[in-house]
């Protein structure tokens, strides 16, 4: 009978042969570099609305053989941009800020919140606008909200989101996404942080978005580090990483040289690596102003100088 | 600022409405027993792709190479299917007008699931499978008026004005109610069978 024939090691075979049928060479996947070229985005910055920032990023040409750093004025464009940090360290106010900047230059900015109900974004969104002298009215039609912090399908299903996104991206032909912040997405499931990321940022790629994401720390996460919740997740697989950290004064040095009494409080910036262009290494006093908006200061180098 | 409402997240079933389009399709084409006897049901698999494609392209905004991976089909096959015109179909179906030659290779399966998902998009379900799901439910729920209204409007071509129901419907009891005395009530143009019952019930 023919079902005899098929004994045990007939079936082994068939089983062993199988995954080598499925085998396919993926030929889309191959592109020349010369191919490539004639379609790869031009490096270029725009603006952060981050005071202090934009001229943190550069790029190098040549010229006569001597090379000649051209800043870039802002975040690389179509870059994915991880900021993240300790809780008060003015991480979701500097993607707030990168949303208001763009939407007032006409680049419409899709918000992804997760963190805060969209009511309360909108009247935070508000007071940062008039901090950075925008009238919200001129900005209002520039910035689209998915309120994920409301709508536990957002959430939790990633494709759920990213529907939303493509959908929100193709009907307001917007340019730039912020999502704040990404570890609401992994929250209570950090093991699926690298799978929830790695689809974002393709998904990005995909749409030609420049993007901002703001990820929390953990408590055990040392604190300038770009480490967050899902451990290196995050900053691995995104183009660029920002830190930002806070230090309490403790000594008459330190007194000294961020010019604050001690038990004041002092914040810290640094770029923790760009894979799209050069950028500034130092790390850098970053102050919040009374109006709630984010300043970058000088490298602790600089500050350092000063006191002798 | 603009937020976006509850309606507009896009929270699909991807599976179930491709099938859903596979099942109008099959509709369009006269059903399955018309395939059986005309010796087509070869073209079944071609029609689940489409399907697919055509929900992965406007549903889960993808691009032809991530269909082409995900249903393991090439990304010419994906554009074909994509670009297939609606009309040379419609006209193919009629069989009454000549096909042009530059137009013969308009891809049948995707521009019948194109066809079926503007359908759906309409309103416009299959209605045989409509009208089976609902006679389960009718009777779950005793509630038999919007079966009884489906067996009554089949065959129609949706959209209708509503003065054509009037000879399909003006038997039928609806909750102690003469349809005769709900119809005043309805909008003029009927979009389809889910609209009229819809408007059915807000007639009430």
């Amino acid at each position: 009978m023919e079902g005899e024939l098929l004994d045990k090691a007939s079936l082994l075979s068939f089983k062993l042969l199988k995954p080598m049928e499925d085998k396919k060479i993926v030929e889309e996947s191959i592109v020349s570099f010369k191919e490539g070229l004639k379609t790869a985005p031009r490096i270029e910055g725009i603006p952060s609305g981050v005071e202090g920032l934009d001229e943190l990023f550069f790029i190098t040409r040549f010229e006569s053989g001597k090379v000649i750093k051209e800043t870039l004025n802002g975040f690389p464009r179509y870059a994915v941009i991880n900021i993240t940090g300790v809780s008060d360290t003015g991480k979701s106010l500097m993607a707030e800020q990168f949303a208001i900047k763009q939407a007032s230059i006409g680049n419409t900015t899709i918000f992804v919140t997760v963190e805060s109900p969209a009511i309360f974004l909108i009247s935070s969104l508000k007071q940062r606008a008039l901090a950075m002298g925008i009238n919200p009215k001129d900005i209002e039609n520039n910035i689209v909200i998915i309120d994920a912090a409301s709508y536990d399908n957002l959430r939790e299903d990633i494709s759920t989101l990213l529907d939303t996104l493509a959908y929100t991206i193709k009907k307001y032909k917007s340019r730039n996404v912020v999502i704040d912040s990404i570890t609401g997405l992994y929250e209570g499931k950090e093991v699926l942080a690298r799978i929830i990321v790695r689809k974002l940022f393709n998904f990005l790629k995909k749409w030609y978005q420049t993007a901002i994401f703001v990820s929390q720390k953990r408590s055990s996460h040392e604190e300038f580090s770009v480490e967050g919740a899902g451990g290196y997740a995050v900053p691995h697989i995104v183009d660029c990483n920002i830190a930002l950290a806070k230090k309490i004064i403790e000594s008459s040095y330190e007194e000294k040289l961020y010019k604050k009494p001690i038990g004041e409080m002092v914040r810290i910036f640094r770029i923790d690596g760009c894979r799209l262009c050069g950028h500034d290494t130092s790390a850098r006093l970053m102050t919040i102003t009374d109006t709630g908006l984010v300043v970058i200061g000088k490298s602790l180098s600089e500050v350092r100088k000063e006191v002798k | 600022m603009r937020v976006i409402e509850l309606s507009e997240i896009q929270e699909k079933d991807i599976d179930a409405i491709a099938v859903r389009v596979f099942l109008k399709a099959l509709e369009i084409l006269g059903g399955p027993r018309k395939l059986i006897e005309y010796r087509n049901l070869t073209w079944l698999p071609s029609l689940m792709v489409a399907s697919y494609a055509v929900i992965l392209y406007n549903e889960s905004h993808k691009t032809a190479d991530e269909i082409a991976q995900f249903l393991g089909s090439t990304k010419n096959t994906i554009r074909n299917m994509l670009k297939a015109e609606i009309e040379i179909l419609k006209e193919k179906l009629k069989g009454e007008v000549e096909i042009p030659k530059s137009k013969i290779k308009n891809h049948t399966a995707g521009a019948l699931a194109k066809l079926a998902y503007e359908e759906i998009k309409n309103g416009r379900e299959n209605l045989e499978i409509f009208s089976h799901y609902l006679k389960e439910f009718s009777e779950i729920y005793e509630i038999y008026w919007p079966v009884e209204v489906l067996r009554s409007i089949k065959g129609l071509d949706f959209p209708i004005n509503k003065q054509t129901l009037i000879e399909k419907l003006k038997y039928i009891k609806i909750e102690n109610k003469n349809f005769l005395e709900i119809y005043e009530k309805l909008p003029n143009e009927i979009k389809s069978p889910s609209h009229l019952l819809k408007s059915i019930k807000e007639s009430l």
